[in-house]
């Protein structure tokens, strides 16, 4: 065997000893509870229902669960992007205009603190049983820490760098491009980090009171759940299933994008050496 | 004969705190003819970079006047004629070494545009200071002397005809600000800019200047101006000479002066 294919043997034997040692316990602890879960769902199929019968709901009805994961995930889409333009251009007001920081925070408190679950049943009524409530659920559920986290980031800069701008005779807009913007990544991926997983809350939460339109997975739980055939319960919890996929997927697509973005900021790098 | 240069006259600064105003400075009487290296020094709190950040426009004066070539400071700092070097350096952690050079070009850009040469460009002077294998790197990947480089850099490569710098080299050890000393001497022999230099070093204040000005204890006034006779450029061991060390004495003596509280405190 020649040098280098040995050294690449060794690469690769030192890569699947860092996947065992980083995966191997939560893989072991998935493996865990899933026994648990069978254990309990043999004898009490009312209960759970059998990993089995799940797996069997969902390669028997791919297009089903496909469909409603995507109307899921476009309701989840819409209503965060819509909301973080909406905040983030607030909280750029907000951050040059005390005067709109003072109007806006308490109604954006007072939005925060009302449960969202109780708005979305009225919503529903009011702008009838199409996508529209579905958006607004999910925007007022991730507003919030969007707005607050937007705000934050835009006045963490480096008091120096602002008088260093000052100096070259920088404009308003030069300093918010070149300087606020960036220097609210952090905190906007830390609100992504939330919010993320959050919006799908939200539309789970508009799907259960706006069922019988086009179907998301909160509606495909909601009409299982209501028919009560030995059917159910296996169809509830594929799409729980799928939910939790859909928000782990959500998850690793911020933090895949917020490494490439965030190379730069010192918590990031000691993460990326270590 | 140099043409008009920097005329600071009866510039002064008094910030309001909760327990009332505090004069921070002045009133300052200062000319510093063009092309000068002059390196202001005094005791700590004496407002010196307070002046320096009145002359880069940051700060407004409360009383007096200043011209910068006989013009507005407005009027420089919208034509960019200033470089400022502030002590924590403010690069951009996100920027790459040579996009935080590119910063003076970028920003501001109708303010250097009717005065810009084909001079030598960004990566040019950062590798004049030996940052040629790191421009794609980030600042936190430097030392702090290699950040402190990329500052200096930055300074001089929107060419300002006013170079003002706030002890850029205090948070470095003493082996690698004296090799910065000497990189700065080299890169200002090359363009002979006007440069007001903070300090709280006397022997890097005789090093880099042509005049040294000693200020008082807060609010700083000028105390004295001290002429550095040592010729151009400043030779390697020109620290061990005797002219050195009698600019030294003038130096100290006259700042041991300025510290000296004038009048007791009931």
């Amino acid at each position: 065997m020649t040098a280098p294919a040995r050294a690449g043997g060794a690469k690769v034997r030192r890569r699947a000893t860092r996947l065992a040692t980083h995966a191997l316990p939560a893989a072991v602890l998935l493996g865990l509870l899933a026994l648990t879960w069978q254990l309990v769902a043999v004898h009490n199929t009312y209960l759970v229902p059998r990993i089995g019968a799940i797996w069997a709901q969902l390669v028997d009805n791919p297009r089903e669960y496909v469909d409603a994961a995507g109307n899921t995930l476009q309701e989840s889409a819409v209503g965060l992007g819509a909301s973080f333009a909406i905040a983030f251009s607030l909280a750029v007001a907000m951050s040059y205009i005390r005067v709109i920081e003072r109007a806006v925070m308490p109604v954006a408190v007072i939005i925060n603190v009302t449960p969202v679950v109780s708005l979305a049943p009225g919503l529903a009524v009011a702008l009838g049983f199409g996508m529209a409530p579905r958006y607004l659920v999910t925007g007022i559920i991730v507003f919030f820490p969007m707005l607050v986290n937007s705000l934050i980031g835009l006045r963490s800069v480096d008091p120096e760098a602002i008088q260093y701008f000052a100096s070259l005779n920088a404009s308003r807009l030069e300093v918010l491009l070149h300087l606020r913007i960036p220097s609210s990544l952090p905190f906007l991926f830390a609100a992504a980090r939330i919010c993320f997983p959050l919006s799908i809350i939200g539309a789970v939460v508009a799907e259960f009171s706006t069922a019988g339109t086009s179907n998301g997975l909160g509606s495909l739980i909601e009409l299982a759940s209501q028919q009560g055939t030995s059917k159910s319960l296996p169809q509830v919890y594929a799409a729980i299933f799928c939910l939790a996929l859909l928000g782990l997927s959500f998850t690793l697509a911020v933090m895949l994008v917020e490494r490439r973005l965030l190379s730069w900021h010192p918590a990031r790098a000691v993460q990326g050496q270590a | 004969m140099p043409g008009p240069g920097l005329a600071i006259s009866g510039v002064s600064r008094t910030y309001q705190t909760e327990d009332g105003p505090v004069a921070a400075l002045g009133p300052v009487q200062l000319d510093v003819p063009q092309g000068r290296f002059v390196t202001l020094i005094g005791p700590s709190g004496c407002g010196k970079s307070t002046l320096l950040r009145v002359l880069a426009g940051i700060e407004r004066p409360d009383e007096g006047s200043i011209s910068i070539f006989g013009e507005s400071v407005e009027h420089a700092r919208r034509a960019k004629l200033i470089g400022f070097v502030p002590q924590a350096l403010a690069l951009l952690p996100w920027r790459t070494v040579l996009e935080n050079a590119r910063v003076p070009l970028e920003l501001n850009r109708s303010g250097g545009a009717n005065r810009r040469k084909p001079g030598r460009g960004p990566s040019d002077v950062l590798r004049a200071l030996g940052l040629g294998d790191v421009l794609d790197r980030r600042p936190a990947e430097l030392s702090g002397g290699m950040r402190q480089r990329v500052a200096i850099a930055r300074a001089f490569v929107s060419e300002p005809a006013l170079l003002l710098m706030d002890e850029p080299f205090s948070a470095l050890d003493e082996l690698t600000s004296e090799v910065l000393r000497r990189e700065l001497l080299q890169l200002w022999h090359s363009t002979r800019t006007t440069v007001l230099f903070v300090s709280h070093s006397v022997s890097e204040a005789v090093l880099l200047s042509d005049q040294v000005v000693v200020l008082t204890k807060a609010p700083g006034r000028v105390a004295t101006v001290i002429d550095v006779t040592l010729e151009r450029p400043r030779g390697d061991l020109v620290e061990v000479t005797d002219a050195f060390r009698d600019c030294e004495r003038e130096v100290r003596l006259s700042l041991r002066g300025a510290s000296v509280p004038d009048q007791q405190a009931p």
